[in-house]
């Protein structure tokens, strides 16, 4: 075929560049079928998740956290519903318009100011109001359709029954702050989430947490609900069922606070079995008002209510050290209970003067009384001829300078000295009158409350240690108990038994008769040591560790008031927990 | 409605010989210069553009049917003056027919229908048998012309994006002062004068007025590129240059792209369903019905639908390119070429949009996108084909 009236050259001309023409144009379709190809099959399944993602949002409803109980299964902390008026942002509206909040304003009589802070992310809600009584939820519902983007919904917030009695021990919860969340979000954490803090509320966080619910919704470009897929609701956090009896712990809070100072830190444990049955640091705070202006006092409150001192505050033990001093004595050393040593009210070594409590001298002493009237020239004495290496296993033994292990956080170690530490940051060496404090609990010797309460366990149980804790089980939404507690057997300390029958006597006599007189109930026997911290800041902290009753123990306690003065001032104190038990 | 009329056209433009243009090829150009000039008198606005008569009950827009026109005014021209091909008048009265369409388009101003002149003019002349050098030159003024702007704006927009990137904003920083500009097209200049003395040297004797001709060309494209920069908005500028990075501005200018390849990507091989797309049900995707739709037939018909409907549009124009081969005269295979050519560049663009390849300007797939004109124009040209087509056998006396 030729085009009529023209040359064949030309026509032939005209077929080579057709054919390069019909090329190209396979060219630029292929070129076109690759992509295809490309988006549709290779990378098909990533765009179908982003297109998923896109129309499907997920709106929150947040989970109430488990209730905690006492022992006697009495809440302290419990969930509260309030109706919040939420507005759920999307693509192009970050605020709801003028309209919508003038609307609000007029049902709610408030002036309401949404705000969009930097921390928002994608697909969370903004809340426009909270605390919404039952008729104004209502009014909302029923403007619904002029509302748009704003919905009501229930959200659970945590009241505590106890607030300031139980503060230290339950703790409070606030919002996962945005330092936090990198470390958290590999645990389930988002942002807007509440977690625990301080106290059970912290340790057991993962059981307390409930699932979170809420619509998984379908939404169209400009974010607009299309329809509901499905609802899951929220499930209510495990229950938490502590140790902690609640009459005990408000017999201690209160003793605490109507003490001199009304500072100073009181401990309960179970002697068999390590559960803390109080826990009290005076002064509390009310963790209520966590989050809301008022707690700013705390922050700004010399006595420093937000100390957990039961826990985190280190004293020197003072004269309860003595107790741990002969325990080792009558290991190592065997001393007859029938010994003295003649107590003049000082005692000399090399250039030195150490004197006793009682200036007057307390006369002659064998190893009962010395303990019972708390005579330091005796324990001197005992403290030299053991040596500061025995001192210190001794101590350690005890559970000083550890931590005891308890379920509860921040808790602190505390410091037991020893010749190395002294030589290393002090740059001296250590010297006889160092060794000479030591024995009686003075020097750079530190212990909490629980530290001491523990060490008062092991001497109740006869050198058992039992590790104290506070939650005894956590049952969850379905019944099924998740977590229980389980007696275990730290460590032992073996004595002999006369050992410790010798210094269980020693101990029942200091409340019967010597220094702890004042702590003497009646018909219970209550063994116990009393001790003064010296403090160089004021007037001395008041020790007293008991254990009740006597012969079989059952309770054991360590109490502080600081700038308490002499230990017997205690005894008010003392009382009032015995008679609780 | 459009397509009724549509048909009605195709029946008619089947029946007359389409020979007849040829002599009327005059009266052809002059019509439609006279209907661009009148839609700019009497036209209404739409999207800042005064494209439209706007009959109440439907709107045309005369810019369709003047580019078949233009082809028929075209191919005309180059039939009538083939001998004439290597003289220097040719190519300039061939660009002059050109001017006058680009002018009244440009007032309008519809800038995604003049750039869709330019291939149709190019492949006509280059079937004609004009010196492909050029057309090269050609292409390279208007590459000149169109890149330097866009280009800019490109860096501007990347550099925003790429804020801490110390490297990268030095060298964006001198490339965005007039000097670097400057130093960049004199470098190339060089760069061809040299290669040019090289080749010279090497004994491979390459005419000199070929290298004058490509600096020339490019100096011209650079001149150019200033009034095209003024005449393009920055929205425009923007858009034009979003699909190299759409992230850079994904709410805005980007927005399209990124929802178009989400559509694509996530109808997989046997795609969403009829009806069923979220991307296209839900408003993800913007326009839809007309720029848009080859990424609804993606989505809800996944990678068999959518590789089906380009291989149907290369078998359509395959069958054009069929007809221009079989044509009984020049002229018939010029035209059909010419439209061929006008199909796969609105395909090729349409697609390559949607996919992220191509700039996004308001092309139309042909016969699938929401448009009275475009469907009207359309099955006009296919009327022209079909004349031609039926028409193989004729002889003239």
């Amino acid at each position: 075929m030729v085009w009529q009236r023209e040359d064949k050259s030309a026509y032939e001309n005209f077929l080579e560049k057709h054919k390069a023409i019909l090329v190209f144009f396979m060219f630029l379709f292929v070129c076109l079928s690759i992509r295809l190809f490309y988006f549709q099959i290779i990378k098909g399944n990533k765009y179908r998740d982003i297109s998923e993602q896109q129309r499907i949002h997920n709106t929150h409803e947040r989970a109430p956290r488990g209730i905690i109980y006492s022992a006697d299964n009495l809440p302290f902390a419990e969930n509260k519903f309030t109706y919040v008026a939420l507005y759920h942002p999307y693509e192009r509206h970050l605020r709801p318009s003028e309209q919508i909040i003038q609307e609000l304003n007029k049902i709610l009589g408030r002036e309401i100011k949404p705000t969009v802070d930097k921390n928002w992310r994608y697909g969370r809600v903004i809340k426009l109001a909270d605390n919404l009584s039952m008729e104004e939820m209502f009014k909302l519902q029923e403007k619904k359709l002029s509302l748009k983007g704003v919905a009501v919904a229930k959200e659970p917030s945590r009241v505590y029954c106890f607030p300031e009695v139980i503060s230290h021990i339950i703790g409070y919860t606030s919002e996962v702050r945005s330092d936090e969340i990198d470390n958290l979000a590999e645990h389930g954490y988002k942002m807007g989430d509440y977690i625990g803090r301080g106290g059970i509320e912290q340790t057991y966080d993962q059981y307390l947490q409930g699932k979170d619910g809420g619509w998984q919704i379908e939404v169209n470009a400009r974010g607009y609900q299309v329809k509901a897929f499905k609802y899951i609701a929220p499930e209510v956090g495990a229950s938490v069922y502590s140790t902690v009896d609640l009459k005990l712990q408000q017999v201690a809070y209160d003793a605490l606070n109507n003490s001199d100072t009304g500072l100073g830190a009181a401990v309960v444990l179970d002697a068999k079995t390590g559960a803390v049955k109080a826990l009290a640091s005076c002064p509390g705070f009310d963790i209520n008002t966590v989050g809301n202006r008022e707690f700013s006092k705390y922050l700004k409150d010399k006595r420093l209510p937000l100390f957990n001192r039961a826990l985190q505050a280190l004293y020197p033990p003072g004269s309860i050290f003595k107790i741990i001093t002969f325990a080792a004595a009558v290991d190592i050393l065997n001393i007859d209970p029938s010994e003295t040593v003649e107590c003049t009210g000082s005692f000399e070594l090399g250039d030195r003067h150490y004197v006793c409590w009682n200036k007057l001298g307390h006369g002659k002493m064998d190893i009962i009384s010395a303990t019972a009237r708390s005579c330091n020239i005796y324990f001197y004495q005992l403290g030299l001829r053991l040596g500061v290496r025995n001192l210190e296993k001794y101590a350690k033994k005890f559970c000083l300078g550890q931590k005891t292990g308890i379920d509860l956080p921040n808790e602190k170690t505390g410091f037991v000295p020893n010749p190395e530490w002294k030589k290393t940051k002090m740059k001296m060496p250590w010297l006889q009158g160092d060794t000479v404090i030591f024995s009686i609990g003075q020097g750079a010797l530190w212990s909490t409350p629980l530290q001491m309460a523990y060490m008062m366990s092991v001497v109740a149980n006869k050198g058992v240690h039992r590790k104290p804790y506070i939650v005894d089980r956590v049952v969850d939404s379905g019944d099924n108990e998740v977590y229980k507690h389980e007696l275990e057997l730290v460590d032992e300390l073996k004595l002999s038994d006369s050992s410790w029958t010798l210094l269980h006597k020693a101990l029942l006599e200091t409340v019967e008769n010597g220094t702890g007189r004042r702590c003497k109930l009646p018909g219970i026997k209550v063994a116990g040591k009393t001790g003064t911290a010296q403090n160089p800041q004021g007037k001395d902290h008041a020790w007293f560790v008991s254990y009740a009753p006597a012969d079989n123990p059952e309770l054991v306690m360590a109490i502080i008031v600081e700038h308490g003065g002499g230990g017997g001032i205690n005894a008010i104190t003392s009382s009032g927990l015995s008679a609780g038990a | 409605m459009a397509s009724g009329i549509g048909l009605v056209g195709l029946l008619l433009l089947t029946s007359i010989n389409y020979q007849y243009y040829k002599y009327l090829s005059k009266f052809v150009y002059i019509l439609s210069l006279a209907l661009l000039i009148s839609v700019l008198i009497l036209g209404s606005v739409k999207r800042g553009t005064k494209g439209w008569f706007d009959f109440g009950f439907i709107s045309f827009q005369p810019v369709e049917i003047a580019k078949i026109m233009f082809i028929l005014a075209l191919s005309a021209f180059l039939d009538l003056k083939a001998k004439e091909v290597k003289k220097w008048y040719f190519l300039l009265s061939a660009f002059t027919i050109l001017t006058g369409h680009l002018i009244l388009i440009m007032i309008q101003p519809d800038f995604s229908s003049t750039l869709s002149y330019f291939p149709v003019t190019l492949i006509l002349l280059f079937i004609i048998g004009v010196n492909q050098f050029y057309l090269g030159c050609i292409v390279v003024l208007g590459g000149f012309a169109i890149g330097i702007p866009l280009a800019k704006t490109f860096l501007n927009t990347q550099m925003k994006f790429l804020e801490s990137e110390i490297v990268h904003t030095n060298i964006l920083n001198f490339l965005q002062t007039d000097w670097g500009e400057f130093y960049i097209i004199a470098a190339i200049l060089v760069l061809i004068i040299g290669i040019w003395w090289f080749f010279w040297k090497l004994r491979i004797k390459i005419p000199i007025v070929y290298t004058i001709v490509l600096c020339a060309a490019i100096i011209i494209g650079c001149l150019a590129s200033i009034s095209v920069e003024k005449s393009l908005k920055d929205y425009q500028r923007k858009r034009l240059v979003a699909f190299l990075n759409p992230k850079v501005d994904s709410r805005g200018s980007g927005y399209n792209i990124i929802q178009s390849k989400i559509a694509i990507g996530s109808g997989k091989f046997m795609g969403k369903g009829f009806k069923k797309g979220t991307q296209t049900q839900l408003g993800f995707l913007p326009e839809q019905h007309t720029d848009f739709i080859f990424s609804v037939i993606g989505e809800e018909g996944g990678w068999i639908l959518s590789q089906l409907t380009l291989l149907l549009y290369f078998l359509f124009i395959w069958r054009a390119l069929v007809i221009a081969k079989e044509s009984r005269d020049r002229y018939g295979s010029l035209v059909a070429t010419g439209l061929a050519t006008m199909f796969t560049f609105y395909v090729v663009i349409n697609v390559g949009m949607a996919m992220g390849m191509m700039p996004v300007t308001g092309m139309p797939l042909p016969i699938l996108s929401y448009g009275g004109s475009s469907i009207f124009s359309s099955l006009c040209a296919i009327g022209i084909l079909c004349s031609i087509r039926m028409r193989r056998h004729t002889y003239v006396k």
